[in-house]
């Protein structure tokens, strides 16, 4: 009997996971023999410079993407070998995503978009979602806005959205990819409280890639990765102690 | 990418994108010519045999049957290629916003783009010059051989047949210019905006046409009333009714704007909650079909135009066989009026069904065109747990809602205008009842559904094949 990912106490793990793209003389080696797992209730950072495979590894974590090497499972599914029906519903159901830009259907209102990954699954919210999301909707000021389409909000709230959307169907995992990558640093910070209480106020497991140290600075533990290699994982730091640990990184290549 | 390598691709990109323009410059042209070369020779054969000394006048009514049967024709594919090309300029804002951006001025852009159009329409039309030659000179071939002609010295190159070439050269290149206009709204800042939508489709401008449009209508609908007034006195009633059936058809053209986009809607509530059993991918289908009003219209008015002549003259054809029929005792006469009206139906539904192919070329090019252009928001549905069977069925959704929102409007629409010319020319017959009902043959209805369905299907595999093969994260990336 295989050691489960709940048994590790994770909520989602890759054991030995490589991802190369091209083959022979132009290959290109984004991962290499990474193993890390994401702790269920934390709110995690992944970082690394442009390049470092951050990205990749979050796109194979949540099933957006195939491994070349290794084993991926989300929750105790592994989902390395897991064809593309069984992948698709998988994320449909556990897990949500906040991506850095175009994370909104431009022709549905933000209730359409909230509840699109219930209508893709086609059920309807149960009372207890139907709850939370109203709690959402109220405490992220979006009440007034629900009829609105995406290019009448501003990028701060299209953000918003797009948490409400991902938190509403209460994944195992929210990814967020740069989610402040586009917003005024105003905006970029109350994204960031937003997931941190996410996590604090509802036990919500959050990974998140960034190259912001002041976005990396709001997580419970920070993950680095550099030539597509973990290089480093840690606790809470601040912002600076972030900037100095990444400056250290360019100055050691 | 060496840089002529990448000219060399940007050219190729460029030619792929501008294929199917070509493709209907070609069509319009072969058939243009060919109809021309065709009537020609059917004049040779008549002036060969000329026993009432009429040949001449009969070669005129041919030609200008021809005329107006190829003017719909260039019409149609102009309507179609200016949609083409406003749909290209949509999906290469960023890299004009670019172009801009260095220096480039929107009027040089425009230009280009004109440029490209003039380069599409003396491709195409010379194309299918030759393509409508080889038909007629094979049709021609199979007539001889078959004794259904005289082997005569045809002359398949009379001077005439430049006409429809420069035409199709020329509308092409109109329409390249009409589907520009976008350019210069570009502004150089949209190369740096990130993520929002760009709202290149707004209906503006349109007050003028809208007013003409409604002026064209109601002119028309008075003359058709008037036709059908004096109509039930006499049968001259006919005339004031088909120009008021030209004007308020071109007012129904002009103003399509304001008639396509409620259509698509309601057939697209009816697809959506109905047939499809709603859900998310039908939901989106529905909206993705109105989503630029402009562009939906564009797109499927060349099919209204087109199934709304044939219906007309099918529906006409078999609403006076019917009142006729029964005025006639004698049951060799009435069959011998049965085969001139069947075949003049015949022939005249397939030089009007011609228009209606162009029409469908252009709607699967342009829905072709704007799926590839959401890749990014495709991506983003297959991230959010759209299956890629979700995907292909939202694309055969909005695709089925085009073809039967055109197919539907250019029946009703055909439908009336047919009745409107019986009733103007027939009323006054005796025995013929004040009020005569239309007779919608059962071949029409048939034909249209399957033609419909076939296009639909034509209009679903392309798209959807590209829209399911791209992976979720590349898709994603796109710009």
């Amino acid at each position: 009997m295989e050691i489960t990912t709940t048994d590790l106490g994770l909520v989602a793990r890759v054991a030995n996971l490589s991802k190369s793209y091209g083959r022979g003389d132009t290959a290109v080696t984004a991962l290499d023999d990474v193993s890390v797992g994401i702790r269920p209730h934390e709110f995690t950072a992944v970082m690394g410079p442009s390049g470092s495979g951050k990205s990749t590894l979050m796109h194979i974590m949540a099933g957006l993407d195939s491994p070349s090497g290794g084993r991926v499972w989300l929750g105790d599914t592994e989902i390395t070998t897991l064809g593309d029906a069984r992948l698709t519903e998988l994320r449909r159901r556990r897990v949500g995503f906040v991506f850095q830009s175009f994370n909104l259907v431009p022709t549905l209102d933000v209730l359409g978009n909230i509840l699109l990954p219930f209508e893709l699954d086609g059920r309807r919210p149960s009372p207890d979602d139907r709850l939370r999301i109203d709690g959402l909707v109220d405490s992220l000021g979006l009440r007034e806005r629900l009829r609105h389409r995406p290019h009448e909000l501003s990028g701060g709230q299209q953000q918003r959205v797009a948490i409400v959307r991902a938190l509403g169907t209460r994944p195992d995992l929210v990814f967020a990819d740069e989610p402040t990558g586009n917003l005024d640093s105003r905006s970029g910070r109350e994204v960031l409280g937003l997931l941190r209480s996410a996590c604090r106020d509802y036990g919500q497991s959050i990974a998140m890639v960034t190259h912001d140290p002041v976005a990396a600075s709001y997580a419970d533990r920070i993950v680095f990765l550099a030539d597509g290699r973990v290089v480093e994982d840690r606790g809470p730091s601040s912002a600076a102690e972030i900037s100095d640990y990444m400056l250290g990184m360019e100055g050691a290549a | 990418m060496t840089g002529s390598k990448g000219i060399a691709a940007a050219r190729l990109s460029a030619a792929r994108q501008h294929a199917p323009s070509i493709l209907v410059a070609a069509l319009s042209a072969a058939f243009g010519v060919s109809l021309l070369q065709i009537t020609g020779a059917l004049a040779a054969v008549i002036a060969a045999d000329d026993l009432t000394g009429s040949s001449s006048m009969v070669a005129l009514v041919l030609a200008m049957l021809g005329f107006v049967f190829i003017a719909i024709a260039v019409y149609v594919g102009a309507v179609v290629t200016s949609n083409t090309f406003a749909t290209i300029v949509a999906g290469r804002t960023r890299t004009i916003a670019l172009l801009r951006l260095v220096g480039a001025s929107a009027r040089s852009r425009r230009r280009a783009i004109a440029r490209e159009g003039l380069a599409v329409g003396v491709v195409g039309s010379v194309l299918g010059a030759l393509l409508g030659t080889g038909v007629s000179a094979a049709l021609l071939a199979v007539a001889v051989a078959g004794g259904h002609a005289p082997a005569l010295p045809y002359d398949l190159a009379p001077p005439v047949v430049v006409l429809p070439i420069i035409a199709v050269i020329l509308t092409t290149w109109l329409a390249s210019w009409v589907g520009s206009r976008r350019v210069l709204d570009v502004s150089p800042l949209q190369a740096l905006s990130g993520s929002t939508e760009l709202r290149h489709e707004e209906l503006r401008g349109r007050r003028g046409r809208n007013a003409a449009a409604l002026a064209l209508l109601v002119l028309g609908a008075l003359l058709l009333a008037a036709g059908i007034v004096i109509g039930s006195l006499n049968p001259i009633g006919i005339l004031p009714a088909v120009l008021g059936g030209m004007l308020s058809f071109s007012g129904l053209v002009l103003g399509a704007g304001l008639v396509m986009p409620p259509a698509l809607r309601a057939v697209g509530r009816i697809l959506g909650s109905r047939l499809f059993g709603g859900g998310a991918a039908a939901r989106l289908a529905a909206l993705n079909a109105v989503r630029y009003p402009e562009r939906s219209t564009r797109t499927t008015i060349g099919l209204v135009i087109g199934v709304g002549l044939v219906s007309m003259f099918a529906v006409a054809a078999a609403t006076y066989r019917q009142v006729l029929g029964s005025a006639f005792d004698d049951p060799e006469m009435a069959a011998q009026l049965d085969t001139v009206i069947t075949t003049t139906v015949v022939i005249f539904s397939a030089l009007l069904g011609f228009s209606a192919l162009i029409a469908a070329v252009g709607l699967v090019n342009s829905l072709s065109l704007s799926v590839l252009q959401r890749t990014r928001e495709l991506g983003l549905l297959r991230a959010l747990g759209f299956t890629a069977a979700q995907l292909r069925r939202m694309i055969a959704v909005e695709s089925a809602q085009l073809t039967a929102a055109a197919v539907l409007v250019g029946l009703a629409v055909g439908i009336f205008y047919g009745w409107a010319g019986a009733q103007s020319l027939l009323s006054s017959m005796p025995g013929a009842p004040a009020f005569i009902l239309p007779v919608v043959p059962w071949q029409l209805v048939l034909g249209t559904a399957v033609a419909a369905a076939l296009l639909t299907l034509a209009a679903t595999v392309v798209p959807s094949r590209s829209a399911t093969r791209v992976s979720p994260v590349r898709a994603l990336a796109t710009e």
